[in-house]
């Protein structure tokens, strides 16, 4: 008899310290939606490298009583590094390792398509605050706009931190749904002649222009914005690895295993801040609904501005590498080329459409630097 | 954390994308400083050299004519050419000639990617 009194005790202990006794309604459901995230990672290939692990890490931050945030640990570990701004610097850093400013630097004037898709992200702020977000929370919704991930979280972390998880998914999403997302509003702003223009072919960038700009573009963007200077400062560095030609290891480094290390990590630790007491809440539909406002009034603005620059240039640039100014790389340089492909066989876009691509990442990266010197 | 500038929408989106594009103007900026102090900037006017000399006008005329006008081009190239031109959506018809002409660069590309390989 008393040995089976041991056994109940001792199972109701296991039981009262499971995660059973304490799950909710809200984990099953949040763990449902990891679930979806995974389906469509996988399945449907929906930025794998990002969602996996975002979907994944949703999944386990559903999970009760495991502690993760509040005891030491990689988890913890993990937290640290997103809340105190540590990945997303990192990740710019592979970005730079990756980047080719070559087209920018061949046609600069591709910088004000950068600028001008922009205008999304002050949409979508502006929509923010009309549903009743504060001004911070608006500019960290609004940021999704960029289509910047890295940006997104950053930003997110510093303004609306318990915002992060829908936030971070919204980006992701949208930047995997690019080229559903930017065709249509493309060909319903541009004319069939307007689509068919041809541009001129990049002048050839020097060695010493791709080694100056990383280290003049710091110096510059820093000095006027401080707030952004860990990642501007890194994703010129991950650039000077990459085109000095004498750090081609640390290049390497950067812009593979480190970047995906961090990947896993910055991903992993995104997705587990959507618990469900976060998540669950009618603000998440509101800033996916936003996130798509965004998206679209990013491409339009940069279309928009794509057909004065093509009056402006007497026929010489093409609207539609102007949605590619929402960067999102190279996906949506890779839309700009395919929609152009379509208007006119043989019109190659893509090395032009690199540039406001390229871009369109500083500009987010300068929108959300004067946001922080702003609004926090 | 301190108060923000402003919380009205309109003027945050005035100022910011007031900021955006003045800063990306003055990398653009930058981006053409850099360009005419580089030391190694090819001169223009050697571009122009390499250039070969304007097409004298051609009547418009069949590929084959027009390739049967030309010393040392195979039909078969022709007919190549033409392909690979029809695949880009143009028509056999809007080719008026096809003509070889002088021109080093990709010659030089060859050399230079052979050296670099022995080096």
């Amino acid at each position: 008899m008393e040995l089976l009194n041991a056994f109940v005790v001792s199972l109701q202990a296991v039981w009262a310290d499971s995660g059973f006794s304490a799950f909710e309604a809200g984990n099953g459901i949040m763990i449902l939606v990891g679930l979806v995230l995974l389906y469509m990672a996988i399945v449907k290939e929906f930025e794998p490298l990002l969602l996996g692990p975002i979907a994944f890490g949703c999944i386990l931050a559903n999970f009760p009583r495991t502690g993760f945030l509040e005891e030491p640990g990689l988890m913890q570990a993990i937290h640290y590094g997103i809340a105190n701004e540590i990945f997303p610097p990192l990740i710019f850093l592979g970005i730079g390792a990756m980047t080719d400013f070559g087209p920018l630097l061949a046609r600069p004037v591709t910088l004000l398509l950068g600028a001008a898709a922009q205008i999304g992200v002050f949409v979508a702020l502006v929509g923010a605050m009309l549903l009743g977000f504060n001004v911070q929370e608006a500019g960290a919704i609004g940021i999704i706009g960029g289509a910047d991930g890295p940006t997104a979280i950053y930003l997110s972390i510093q303004m609306a931190p318990h915002l992060l998880g829908a936030i971070a998914v919204a980006a992701y999403s949208y930047m995997s749904l690019v080229p559903l997302i930017q065709p249509p509003i493309m060909k319903l702003l541009t004319t069939q002649k307007e689509r068919e223009v041809t541009m001129e072919q990049l002048r050839p960038v020097t060695k010493f222009e791709r080694v100056c700009f990383p280290i003049v573009a710091a110096i510059v963007i820093s000095l006027l914005l401080p707030p952004i200077a860990s990642l501007l400062g890194c994703l010129m560095l991950g650039n000077l690895f990459r085109e000095s030609g004498v750090m081609d290891r640390l290049s390497d480094t950067a812009q593979n295993s480190l970047c995906n290390i961090v990947t896993i990590f910055l991903a992993t630790g995104t997705g587990m801040t959507m618990n469900a007491h976060d998540f669950l809440v009618p603000q998440t539909l509101m800033i996916i609904g936003l996130g798509l406002v965004a998206f679209i009034a990013g491409t339009a603005g940069g279309v928009l501005f794509g057909k004065i620059m093509c009056r402006v240039s007497g026929w010489k640039i093409n609207p539609l590498i102007g949605s590619a100014g929402v960067s999102a790389v190279p996906m949506a340089a890779r839309v700009s080329q395919m929609v152009g492909m379509k208007a006119k066989p043989g019109n190659y876009l893509l090395m032009h459409a690199m540039g406001p691509n390229v871009a369109g990442v500083i500009g987010t990266a300068v929108a959300a630097g004067t946001m922080l010197a702003m609004l926090k | 954390m301190s108060h923000p500038v402003t919380t009205n929408p309109l003027i945050i989106m005035l100022i910011n994308m007031t900021v955006v594009f003045l800063v990306l103007t003055a990398l653009g900026l930058v981006i053409n400083l850099i360009h005419m102090i580089d030391p190694t900037r090819p001169k223009e006017t050697k571009r122009e050299e390499v250039l070969p000399a304007e097409p004298a006008a051609v009547e418009p005329a069949p590929v084959a004519e027009a390739a049967a006008d030309e010393k040392g081009i195979s039909p078969e190239v022709v007919a190549v050419i033409a392909a690979a031109i029809a695949s880009y959506g143009y028509g056999v018809e809007q080719i008026r000639a096809i003509r070889p002409i002088q021109r080093e660069g990709w010659k030089n590309s060859g050399r230079m990617r052979l050296s670099n390989r022995r080096s």
